[in-house]
């Protein structure tokens, strides 16, 4: 068993608001190996991007407050600024939603693609360039030379997104964190991107975090996955696993509240009930037990720590810890 | 996509058997509290209010605080410096400048609010109606502005003392500071109806609007119900950030000898008398220049404040 | 609810089955200005041609990717846009072009649910105004009997009638659209469009809202044009489901029949691409994996508009538009080479 690439280790992020404080990331802790695709799901507000803003030291005005990020031997929630940017584009690189607002307008296209290059590998512009143009035709984008100079207002959104991922990839980093690529895109255009990370991941060896609130996505793309709530991880364990008999009842009642477009018959969907928790006032003990169709006593008391549950999954919860299978009608 | 805050403070506890916590918070009500916990802004809009007072007590001041008469003219106490007879001394003609002041606040302060107010009614509308309108209305209105706005104010202003035109039963005299206000405000609805007409744009093809529009709201309601309370604030905060550029602008006036005639004290045209005068009795340059400084400063101060307890989100 | 509100309705009752919106040749063009005196240089052609038939107690599924024209069909329908060319029938009178006092009546009869719970409800009224706001334009109740009908809306959507007086942003997304639903049911209407009513909203409450828009329309007998990208919502909640791409109709099918046997090549395609949350199923998965982007509304394609795309285009597809043929029960596709059974 070989040294996992990344270990995020009870990782702890906070901000301020006006209503009090929010414990964005709440003693998170997890493994990347070289060249898997690891899953983050999880929905608004469960602080799975700020997760992977914290790695990434981009977290402000968040505070990282506690954990450690090991990377190569380093401590990245310790390294100074000037050692983060040197590994920010290089080691590890991120690629964010919204294609249309991640690229600056008043720069070409393949000057931003080069930019990581020029920076990290004290590139010129000329090849700093010609590497850019190379890998836009490897993500995909037709008469890449000529489209490199284009601006991005002339590219679709698609387009764009290839653009930041070759971006990402001009200095083969060990560590792709895309935050939500495809979540902006249409779904045809988004069957591409996530074909084209597929294809990344096996033909570069670059390990993948794969952020997202799609289970389908992650259903397709991800060898492992984490489940997140409340800044905290409910679950984790590999893909087929985690579907099949999700130790989580969060996971279980969410994987129940999807339609599905592979029904059969026209069952009603059956809804997790209740709101999603307000992270100023969470609830006591575990934050899901008030939506929880399972929930006993304990659940409202004492928090569950992220424990095995079967073979090879882990889940936080008293009562799949104790033994009980979720089932229901 | 949309993707709703990292935070949403949404009410705690689930739906339909829930209790009710803390009161119902209108965008007003929360904008106030915003503002009051901004104590720069506080003390600047205090400091104004309490010179809007001041003024507007001018008459009793006069006649009960310090027994003197703006115009009362006293050769034998000309230049004199401050003393207990005229706490701030007095200017060329032995008149007491402290009185003065709290008449000229009356005059000027009178202009830049009026001619703010009369400001924003005119711009307001006209940009309420050509944002809303749009097509050739929008056109019409906008190219009108404008033109008003590529005339130099200085012309416009001189054009209108010497036109002395007359608005229904008012003549509009430059030395009269109602009629003052109103020429000051023909000259200046433009940027403000450009403003407002902006932030029409922004609001008017938001959900909501389309929304109302679907349950069959009638053009007006529209307008009145849902387009004003939400361009009301952007009106509001142009408005003060205004009051400071025409108290400026009606000093200009007076330094050219456009605006409020002596004997009637304003800041400008006691500022404009006095400069000549500026080695021997240099307070009567420092006071009235003073005043205008500190209460130009102030509306700012207040108008920034203003804008961020309404719009928080431009802070960050 | 169930009173009759005594203000004048469009035309008599109706009964489930009959046709109740009938769309014909529908175009509907934006102009595009450029240059100083912003002239007219070309036109999106967001709807360009479009026949679809709604029935009364149906949910007929609108879907394609952006650009598609499935919002400005939406909106043109309900009247919130004037159509450029082509007819709308609303319980068999013409509406394609009414206006004043007809028009208030129709606003009656339609209603429509938006996309965006934050920006559907305005920032600067109550809760309880925004639902009454209807009431009050149609005149349909007033003091304690309008508070009643508010209290009532509210109820039904699922929310606690005490929220009345609060404001729109302390309520969570999921909250906000079911005040949006609340607002569109106090008209009483017989058809509804909901454009996109949950997309942006987080996953476990998506469900809240369909069992809740289903519920309502089996409680109130009403009609939905229900318009999305999600294909597999909208197969779970449409009886039948119609298929947009560039402003034309490609194929309108049963929802079942258009799972199974899809005629079309696009909509093989999205079938295709769209994630199912089940791993086995995504790793055993064919997918039709499209080339390019989607043209230009400004600028379609000659012939059919998803030829430049189409895996199985040929010389001909870019000659002639294809027409709506019937491929059996109710299946009709537009296309020249269709995907076999």
């Amino acid at each position: 068993m070989s040294e996992p690439l990344l270990e995020v280790q009870d990782l702890h992020t906070v901000f301020s608001t006006k209503e009090g404080q929010v414990k964005a990331v709440d003693g998170v802790s997890f493994e990347l190996n070289a060249g898997e695709t690891l899953g983050i799901v999880g929905e608004s507000g469960c602080g799975k991007s700020m997760t992977a803003l914290s790695i990434m030291r981009l977290q402000r005005p968040g505070r990282i407050v506690g954990g450690k990020v090991m990377f190569k031997g380093q401590d990245l929630t310790r390294v100074s600024e000037y050692e983060m940017r040197e590994i920010r584009g290089r080691e590890i690189a991120m690629i964010f939603q919204d294609p249309m607002t991640s690229l600056n307008p008043v720069y070409r296209v393949g000057w931003q693609v080069g930019e990581p290059t020029r920076l990290h590998n004290g590139w010129d512009a000329r090849k700093a360039f010609s590497s850019a143009v190379s890998m836009l035709g490897r993500v995909g984008i037709p008469s890449a030379a000529s489209r490199a100079r284009d601006y991005p207002h002339q590219f679709s959104g698609g387009m764009r997104q290839r653009a930041m991922i070759a971006m990402g990839l001009t200095t083969t980093p060990h560590v792709l964190i895309a935050d939500e690529p495809t979540t902006a895109l249409d779904v045809t255009i988004q069957a591409q991107i996530l074909d084209l990370l597929r294809d990344v991941n096996r033909e570069f060896g670059t390990a993948t975090i794969l952020i997202t609130h799609n289970l389908g996505v992650v259903a397709g793309m991800c060898q492992r996955l984490i489940v997140m709530y409340a800044g905290k991880i409910v679950e984790a364990g590999p893909t087929a696993d985690v579907f099949a008999h999700p130790k989580h009842p969060y996971t279980w009642s969410l994987l129940r509240s999807i339609p599905r477009l592979d029904a059969e018959t026209h069952e009603p969907l059956k809804p997790i009930e209740g709101l999603p928790p307000n992270l100023v006032d969470l609830p006591s003990g575990c934050a899901f037990h008030p939506r929880c169709a399972f929930r006993v006593e304990k659940c409202s008391r004492d928090v569950p720590a992220l424990l095995r549950v079967g073979d090879t999954q882990q889940a936080a919860c008293w009562v799949t810890q104790s033994g009980t299978e979720l089932k229901g009608g | 996509m949309i993707d709703p805050a990292a935070v949403e403070v949404a009410l705690p506890r689930t739906d339909v058997a829930g209790t009710a916590f803390r009161p119902a918070q209108s965008y007003w009500s929360e904008s106030w509290e915003r503002l009051r916990a901004n104590r720069v802004g506080m003390a600047a809009g205090g400091l104004v209010l309490l010179m809007v007072a001041i003024a507007a007590a001018a008459p009793l001041l006069a006649a009960y605080v310090v027994h003197h008469n703006p115009f009362g003219i006293d050769l034998y106490a000309t230049f004199s410096p401050p003393s207990g007879a005229h706490w701030l001394g007095t200017d060329e003609d032995g008149r007491d400048t402290l009185i003065r002041l709290v008449y000229g606040a009356q005059v000027t302060l009178t202009v830049a609010f009026l001619s703010v107010t009369v400001s924003l009614l005119v711009g307001g509308t006209v940009g309420l109606i050509a944002g809303f309108y749009g097509g050739w209305l929008d056109n019409v209105l906008m190219r009108f502005v404008d033109i008003l706005l590529s005339i130099p104010a200085i012309y416009l202003l001189i054009l209108l003392t010497i036109l002395q035109p007359k608005i229904g039963p008012v003549q509009l005299s430059t030395s009269d500071p109602r009629s003052l206000a109103v020429i000051i405000a023909i000259v200046s609805w433009g940027g403000l109806s450009r403003l407002v007409r902006g932030e029409v744009l922004t609001i008017k093809n938001r959900d909501f609007m389309l929304a109302a529009r679907s349950i069959g709201a009638s053009d007006l309601r529209l307008v009145l119900r849902h387009l004003l309370p939400n361009v009301l604030a952007v009106m509001i905060v142009a408005a003060s950030l205004n009051v400071g550029a025409i108290i400026i602008t009606e000093s200009i006036l007076d330094f050219i000898g456009l605006g409020i005639q002596p004997p009637t004290a304003s800041w400008g045209n006691m500022l404009t008398n006095a400069q000549t005068y500026f080695y021997h009795s240099v307070w009567l340059v420092v006071l009235p220049g003073a005043l205008i400084f500190i209460t130009v400063l102030a509306m700012n101060l207040f108008g920034n404040a203003l804008r961020d307890a309404f719009d928080p989100r431009l802070k960050s | 609810m169930a009173e009759v509100a005594t203000a004048k309705r469009l035309t008599r009752a109706w009964t489930v089955n009959d046709s109740l919106v009938s769309v014909t040749d529908l175009k509907v063009w934006f102009p595009v200005a450029s240059g100083v005196m912003q002239r007219t240089v070309g036109h999106v052609h967001a709807v360009d041609g479009v026949d679809l038939e709604i029935k009364a107690g149906e949910t007929v599924g609108l879907v394609g990717e952006s650009g598609c024209g499935k919002s400005t069909l939406g909106r043109t329908i309900i009247r919130l846009i004037e159509p450029t060319a082509g007819s709308i029938t609303f319980k068999g009178d013409d509406i394609t072009h009414v206006r004043g006092g007809r028009q208030r009546a129709l606003r009656r009869e339609m209603a429509m649910i938006f996309q965006d719970p934050y920006a559907s409800l305005d920032p600067r009224q109550t809760v309880g105004d925004i639902i009454g706001e209807p009431i009050d334009v149609h005149r349909l109740a007033r003091g304690k009997e309008r508070q009643d009908r508010i209290r009532e809306l509210l109820r039904v959507v699922g929310m606690n009638p005490r929220y009345a007086d609060r404001y729109p942003h302390e309520f969570s997304g999921g909250q906000r659209q079911r005040i949006g639903i609340a607002r569109a049911l106090a008209v009483e209407p017989t058809f509804i469009v909901c454009d996109e009513p949950i997309s942006a909203l987080d996953v476990s409450i998506q469900a809240q809202i369909i069992n809740l828009l289903e519920n309502l329309q089996s409680k109130f007998k009403l009609t939905y044009l229900f318009i999305a990208h999600d294909l597999s919502v909208v197969k779970h909640i449409s009886n039948r489901i119609a298929v947009m791409y560039l402003g034309k109709m490609m194929e309108v099918a049963p929802a079942g029949q258009l799972y199974k046997t899809p005629r079309h090549p696009y909509t093989g395609s999205l079938l295709s691409a769209i994630p199912i949350p089940d791993p086995a199923v995504e790793l055993r998965r064919e997918r039709i994996l499209l080339k390019g982007d989607v043209a230009s509304p400004v600028n379609p394609p000659s012939g059919c508009r998803f030829r430049t795309r189409c895996p199985r285009a040929r010389e001909h597809c870019a000659e002639e538009v294809p027409p709506l043929e019937s491929f059996g029960q109710e299946h009709l596709a537009a296309c020249f080479y269709p995907l076999e059974a």
